[in-house]
């Protein structure tokens, strides 16, 4: 953990207050950045030694006990190469408005994210600026309706 | 028998009894298929009273096939042709989840539903009289299944087997993708619930299928 402990504080000599949180917890592991920065800190992790994504996952914020108007965007990054960091899992995070749902891609930074953020993509509507291919993975062809994992979805049931 | 009874000249009965039939209105003649005129509220009576299905058979009254279907349908013909179609059923092993384990358990030499007349289907689905949907449906996979139900050749059964099949199951009210049960899609006869259904569960849905088709009206 001490090498993990390194990287998140040089982060955020780095960046300063745009690191917005920080959570080191003995199985959660979670920094969230700012929008605008996001890029510059997946490149960071990545020098660092987190060199894949194991998954991108959204939370629709607008159902909680306190709501926020917003869709957090985690990515659970890894290591394969470092010895170090082999069981670590390093979640980065950022919250995007609801109303408009658009951050970077960050397939060119992980490649391994693309199919992921295909997925966050028809699920929750976030919209990644510069991913290569970015169309529906899993809903059928005809779905026209509002994406479904957003919190205001109402399913049709049976009529 | 079907080509003794289409022959329809050779036939030398005189036309009465059974051949003139007063429908509503109009009197029909029942002497060719093409005279045979069925008014609207006639239609929707017959429909009323003996379902859609059976409607279509039972308004046609002057045509050779309600003559056959009527022979057919005593009771020792319907016997004896409902239990030819008895003892071979080919089922479908159509895998659309967690319950075609089940269902290869059940057809293994341990249960041995081949006692029944149930024997999995290798080789074209077009050859096989019954539909195992086996658990979740979901939209996608809604519209393959419908088109192996149109594939399959009369007579066809169609056997939910799960609660997903039958009502969504953990998936119900709640899921934007999965069909809250199969009767949305294709006509389902016997129904076996179950989270998965076992062997013996699902035997005893055979058995009731067996005894729907000893049962049924032509």
């Amino acid at each position: 953990m001490s090498k993990v402990q390194s990287i998140i504080d040089e982060m955020r000599k780095l960046f300063g207050d745009r690191v917005k949180s920080v959570i080191v917890d003995r199985k959660i592991l979670k920094v969230e950045v700012d929008r605008s920065i996001v890029v510059e800190a997946a490149r960071f992790l990545k020098e660092k030694g987190f060199d894949h994504v194991k998954g991108v996952t959204g939370v629709d914020l607008i159902a909680l006990t306190k709501p926020e108007n917003a869709i957090e965007v985690i990515y659970h990054a890894g290591s394969y190469a470092d010895e170090e960091l082999k069981g670590t899992v390093l979640s980065l995070s950022v919250k995007l408005p609801r109303d408009e749902p658009e951050m970077p891609s960050l397939t060119q930074v992980w490649r391994s994210a693309e199919y992921h953020e295909r997925e966050t993509f028809e699920m929750l509507g976030v919209r990644f600026a510069g991913h290569p291919d970015l169309r529906r993975l899993l809903l059928p062809e005809w779905y026209s309706d509002i994406p479904p994992l957003r919190k205001d979805f109402k399913p049709a049931g049976r009529v | 028998m079907y080509c003794a009874w289409h022959a329809g000249s050779s036939w030398g009965r005189p036309k009465t009894g059974l051949f003139n039939v007063t429908l509503g209105s109009s009197k029909v003649v029942l002497d060719s298929i093409t005279s045979v005129t069925v008014p609207k509220a006639e239609e929707r009576e017959a429909i009323r009273r003996f379902g859609l299905g059976k409607a279509v058979k039972v308004e046609r009254r002057g045509e050779v096939n309600f003559v056959v279907q009527w022979i057919r349908n005593r009771s020792l013909i319907r016997y004896i042709v409902n239990w030819g179609k008895l003892s071979s059923i080919f089922p479908v092993h159509l895998t659309t989840a967690c319950c075609s384990v089940e269902y290869a358990g059940t057809v293994g030499s341990r249960y041995d539903p081949e006692r029944f007349g149930i024997l999995n289907a290798v080789g074209s689905l077009r050859q096989s009289d019954l539909l195992l949907v086996e658990g979740t449906v979901t939209a996608k996979m809604a519209q393959r299944v419908r088109v192996i139900y149109d594939q399959m050749p009369d007579p066809k059964w169609v056997i939910a087997m799960g609660a997903c099949a039958i009502s969504g199951g953990l998936y119900a009210k709640d899921s934007y993708n999965v069909i809250q049960g199969i009767d949305d899609i294709v006509p389902v006869d016997v129904y076996v619930p179950g989270c998965p259904p076992r062997p013996e569960t699902l035997i005893h849905g055979f058995v009731l299928l067996r005894d729907k088709i000893l049962n049924e009206r032509l």
